[in-house]
């Protein structure tokens, strides 16, 4: 319709004037759509001139740049919203990154005490718990100076010269305002990016917006000397900087007071916020007094992890910002900074978004920006209620200079907001830095404790209770026999990857079978090439052992069983390899307790019987003369026998103390001390007893554990002690003072039994139990 | 022992005669508060009574279904070793070059990465470790608790394979599956486990467990046993 009428140019000059008069005030479309009503009723012909038509396209795109700059105040308002929003979940995170890390120094110093106590209680390991304690002590001798000495060497440099500024700014104006105006400011930083509303003024509130943390980054740089300048990073810093200070330069010509104002007083904040730090920084060298480690902790990782600092941030935004305050700290104004920020979150967490606009109103009169805003404010009913404040002084000509400056200062005090999260920002990091350090720390623990064994392999694949294991001499790869009457090669290097959990499933390599019933113990030759099982069919297998890289799924090889030692009449529960020669001790429910030599011809080397103690239950060489066995019975008598007369040559005083026990007589493992003539008994009744070998007499004895223990192994060099225990607990004792150096909750229950075997590797550092549940586990 | 009955408590300590083994006195299911409880019950029931295979089936009121299938397969599992140990010293790759039970299958072993034609030997041993692993698999079978639906419907294939062990020896080592089973019922036990939870189709279900081995399977016996008495004469041999 439009197009056929407009043709008609001839009467154009009229109608122009009556337009461009229209234009002018139609502001809002509602007017102008109106009027433009109007004359098609009384003036068809008129209205459709080029210049009207230019007069509109014109009116509409001024409206259509109203719009879009009501819009990107929306959007600048929004996006300060997130900025303080973003930065009120910082200061969330910090808090919880300080309680983390409190918690990590309590259990840092939960750890110290465990050292100490091992230090005092167990003589030997002491020493490697006393080497440990020493280099901490050390770190923390270092640390606390590293810390005290940046802090103190940065500070005053850095410090000097904003120290002066600050007190010219304070001497011009009062220090209670700016408290106030801080605040303002504050809030003002939420809506800052306003006033830009004009085309022109886009990039400037792009800028602002971006420049928010560079400038940010450059107040904090005067606050605390010229270090930003030079450390403020790439282009962004640059132009930032740059931008910030054309505006400061613009502000003081045309609103010299506004802008120094504003600058003043965040000058002034600043400076009252420093004399509050000296006086903290005075507490914090007395804190670190107090509590070295964590405190020189805190400072050594503020100076090492700034580049972690600036890479760990990782928020597009933030990051920038985050990088500009890394910097900053490098310089070493962190610690006031963070005070400073500490002070702003404060003031932040105060100021409600609710209260925005109430405060951005008491704001602008406050600096008095209302009146700078005079030329544009015949606009102000255009913009939407919550801009009311600055916003409107950034259209008209007039008010844009006067916008710039108060643009300077509310980019500054912008700024000083941002900072506020800024160094929430970056305390959280810290914090977070704090936990990678305390981390460390605890590792390192660990490496030069080298006492705490950890889960790390989980053997699973047995139907049933596992019964006995038995660990290769040099490799890591142990066999386990279980009631599911199978016996299982694992490799330990040949792992499954778990999911989520820190310990390696393996599965086995080979599975041994020949036993038709519940397989109850086991033994590994001192080669490693073969191993003996004894089932509770009586049943006594020699196996050969297929190497440990063997396809699982091979095809089967009927030599891996080499044959069965015939004797037993009863379940056999006991079996002891000979350490040098391939002689095979087995103990059996029959009564017996048999010597083998498995590869000769007639394998039965003698039976060793002693009727009236009952059932053996347990057998083992003593190692330290290998002449003689010791055998453990049900009726908690142990003697040890001469292998070449058979005859019993020292009765261990057993009996003692055990009678009148409600928890029963039975000793349900004997072993011997690998190079002291010492004998160790596990009882039924919770205790370890410890005999010697020579008289007889009990060394020592302790109440082990909660349940019956039921397994014992001594590591290869004699220091320690392993047992197990239907209590579902394995424990770790030193056997010089007979203390418990470790406890591991390891194994479930299946009816009342628990844990039936424990085992030392002979020349490696892994410890491994067998359990009811069928699982073994094997420990580093 | 007399300790453990007056103590009841259900230990099998060192120097336990066999007879003694697992010899204690029953423990209700519902006081059972071991989270093997379900493993618990059914060796207790398989202990009191193998023949009774109803009542070793049925389960708990409230028992997880699928827990409750699940620890059946491994007891099955468990106890298939005996009819393993068996073959091992009967069933030789020269003379069961294939795993099959009649002429109509030949079943390949699925424990390689490309299913292989192992001997029947091989067969089973690696079918009973793959159920193992499978069984014992941390990422299917966490908890013994509770088990995930989807795991559960591996039970199938499980329960598939290991049978083909039963029917092997049915077919081709006639003697030693009947000695097995007069000692255990599992081949029994397997074919009413299967049927009841519905694990597997009829149709496979090939060894006349509960049919009269004259009637039914005469002439199928018959082959067999022929086959059976020319491998005997191959392993004396």
């Amino acid at each position: 319709m439009k197009i056929p009428e407009s043709g008609t140019m001839e009467d154009g000059p009229n109608s122009a004037p009556h337009n461009g008069q229209l234009g002018p005030s139609g502001v809002g479309t509602s007017s102008s759509s109106v009027k433009v009503n109007n004359s098609d009723e009384n003036n068809p012909r008129l209205q459709y001139s080029i210049p009207g038509i230019l007069h509109f396209i014109q009116h509409e795109w001024a409206r259509f740049e109203m719009e879009r700059s009501q819009w990107e105040v929306e959007r600048a308002e929004l996006q300060a919203r997130i900025a303080f929003l973003q930065g009120e979940r910082k200061g969330q995170e910090n808090l919880k990154n300080d309680l983390v890390r409190r918690i990590k120094m309590l259990e840092y110093a939960l750890k110290q005490e465990r050292a100490k106590y091992h230090k005092l209680k167990y003589g030997t390991e002491l020493q490697q718990g006393d080497v440990k304690p020493p280099i901490f002590e050390d770190g923390i001798g270092g640390e606390p100076v590293d810390g005290e000495s940046i802090f103190i060497t940065n500070s005053n440099v850095n410090w000097r010269q904003g120290r002066q500024l600050l007190r010219q700014y304070l001497q011009e104006i009062g220090y209670t305002d700016t408290i106030i105006d801080v605040r303002s400011n504050r809030v003002r930083s939420l809506l800052g990016l306003n006033p830009a509303g004009t085309s022109e003024k886009e990039d400037q509130t792009g800028g602002s917006a971006l420049n928010g943390g560079a400038t940010g980054g450059t107040v904090g740089g005067t606050a605390g000397g010229s270090a930003v300048a030079s450390s403020s990073p790439g282009d962004l810093s640059g132009n930032s900087k740059r931008l910030s200070e054309t505006q400061g330069r613009r502000a003081p010509a045309k609103k010299v007071p506004p802008a120094s104002l504003a600058e003043a007083m965040i000058m002034d904040t600043e400076a009252a916020v420093m004399a509050n730090f000296d006086f903290l920084a005075q507490e914090g060298v007395g804190v670190e007094v107090d509590d070295e480690d964590d405190m020189s902790d805190e400072m050594e990782d503020n100076t090492d992890d700034d580049a972690d600092d600036a890479a760990s941030a990782s928020n597009a935004a933030t990051s920038k910002r985050n990088k500009i305050k890394a910097k900053n700290l490098r310089d070493d104004v962190d610690a006031e900074t963070e005070e400073v920020l500490n002070e702003f979150s404060f003031l932040g967490s105060d100021t409600d978004d609710a209260s925005h606009e109430l405060r951005v109103q008491t704001d602008t009169t406050d600096w008095g920006f209302s009146g700078t805003s005079s030329g544009g404010v015949s606009r102000r009913s255009v913009i939407p209620a919550p801009v009311t404040g600055p916003a409107p002084a950034g259209i008209g000509a007039a008010g844009e200079t006067a916008h710039l400056a108060g643009l300077a200062g509310l980019s500054s005090s912008d700024d000083e907001g941002v900072d506020g999260h800024l160094g929430l920002g970056e305390l959280a990091q810290l914090t977070v830095n704090n936990e990678a350090e305390v981390s460390y720390d605890i590792s390192v623990n660990k490496e030069s404790f080298r006492k705490t064994w950890n889960a790390k392999y989980t053997l699973r694949s047995h139907f049933d209770g596992v019964r006995a294991l038995a660990f290769h001499p040099v490799e890591p790869v142990l066999v386990t026999a279980s009631e599911d009457c199978t016996l299982k090669l694992w490799n330990l290097q040949k792992t499954i990857p778990a999911k989520k959990s820190a310990s390696l499933d393996v599965e086995p390599v080979y599975t041994f079978r020949g036993h038709t019933g519940p397989v109850l113990c086991l033994a590994m030759s001192s080669s490693g090439e073969q191993c003996f099982s004894g089932g509770l069919d009586g049943s006594l297998q020699c196996w050969n052992i297929p190497g440990s890289n063997i396809d699982p799924y091979d095809s089967y090889d009927p030599s891996v069983l080499s044959n069965s030692l015939l004797g037993h009449t009863d379940a056999v529960w006991g079996l002891s390899l000979h350490s040098q020669k391939l002689h095979l001790l087995s103990s059996s429910a029959d009564g017996s307790v048999r010597l083998w030599n498995p590869q000769s011809k007639s394998p039965l080397l003698s039976v060793f019987t002693s009727e009236s103690d009952g059932i053996p239950t347990s057998v083992d060489f003593v190692r330290d003369n290998l002449n003689q066995m010791v055998t453990s019975y049900n009726s908690a008598a142990c003697i040890l026998f001469d292998l070449e007369t058979g005859q019993p040559v020292t009765r261990l005083e057993t009996d003692k103390g055990v009678e009148d026990s409600v928890f029963g007589r039975q000793i349900n493992r004997v072993i011997s001390h690998p190079t002291l003539p010492l004998t160790i008994t596990a009882h039924e009744d919770r205790h370890i007893r410890f005999y010697d070998n020579n008289t007889g007499k009990l060394a020592h004895a302790m109440v082990a554990h909660l349940d019956a223990v039921t397994c014992l192994a001594v590591d290869p060099n004699g220091l320690y002690l392993l047992s197990g225990s239907h209590d579902c607990s394995i424990r770790l004792w030193n056997l010089e003072n007979k203390t418990c150096v470790q406890e591991i909750t390891s194994h479930r229950k299946k009816f009342d039994e628990s844990i039936f075997d424990v085992a030392f590797h002979p020349s490696k550092p892994f410890i491994a139990s067998a359990g009811a549940d069928a699982l073994a586990k094997v420990f580093v | 022992m007399a300790d453990v009955e007056c103590r009841t408590e259900r230990r099998n300590r060192p120097g336990t005669k066999t007879v003694e083994y697992y010899r204690w006195p029953e423990e209700l299911f519902e006081e059972m508060d071991s989270t093997l409880a379900v493993q618990q019950y059914i060796q207790q029931l398989i202990r009191k009574d193998f023949t009774a295979i109803d009542e070793i089936l049925k389960a708990p009121d409230s028992q997880d279904e699928g827990v409750w299938k699940y620890e059946h397969l491994r007891q099955f599992c468990m106890e298939l070793n005996g009819i393993a140990v068996k073959l091992q010293n009967e069933c030789h790759p020269e003379s069961c070059t294939q795993m099959t039970a009649t002429d109509q299958w030949i079943f390949l072993c699925a424990a390689h990465k490309t299913p292989k034609e192992c001997p029947a030997i091989d067969y089973t041993r690696h079918t009973l470790d793959g159920a193992a692993c499978l069984l014992n698999s941390n990422k299917y079978f966490p908890s013994r608790i509770s088990i995930k639906e989807s795991s559960v419907a591996k039970l199938g294939s499980v329960c598939r394979r290991v049978y083909r062990i039963f029917s092997h020896a049915y077919f081709h080592h006639r003697n030693l599956f009947d000695e097995f089973e007069n000692e255990t019922f599992l081949c029994r036990r397997f074919t009413e486990f299967v049927t009841k939870y519905n694990l597997m189709s009829k149709e496979i279900l090939i060894v006349p467990i509960f049919e009269e081995v004259d009637t039914s399977g005469f002439i199928g016996h018959a082959a067999e046993s022929e086959a059976y008495g020319r491998m005997e004469k191959l392993s004396e041999g």
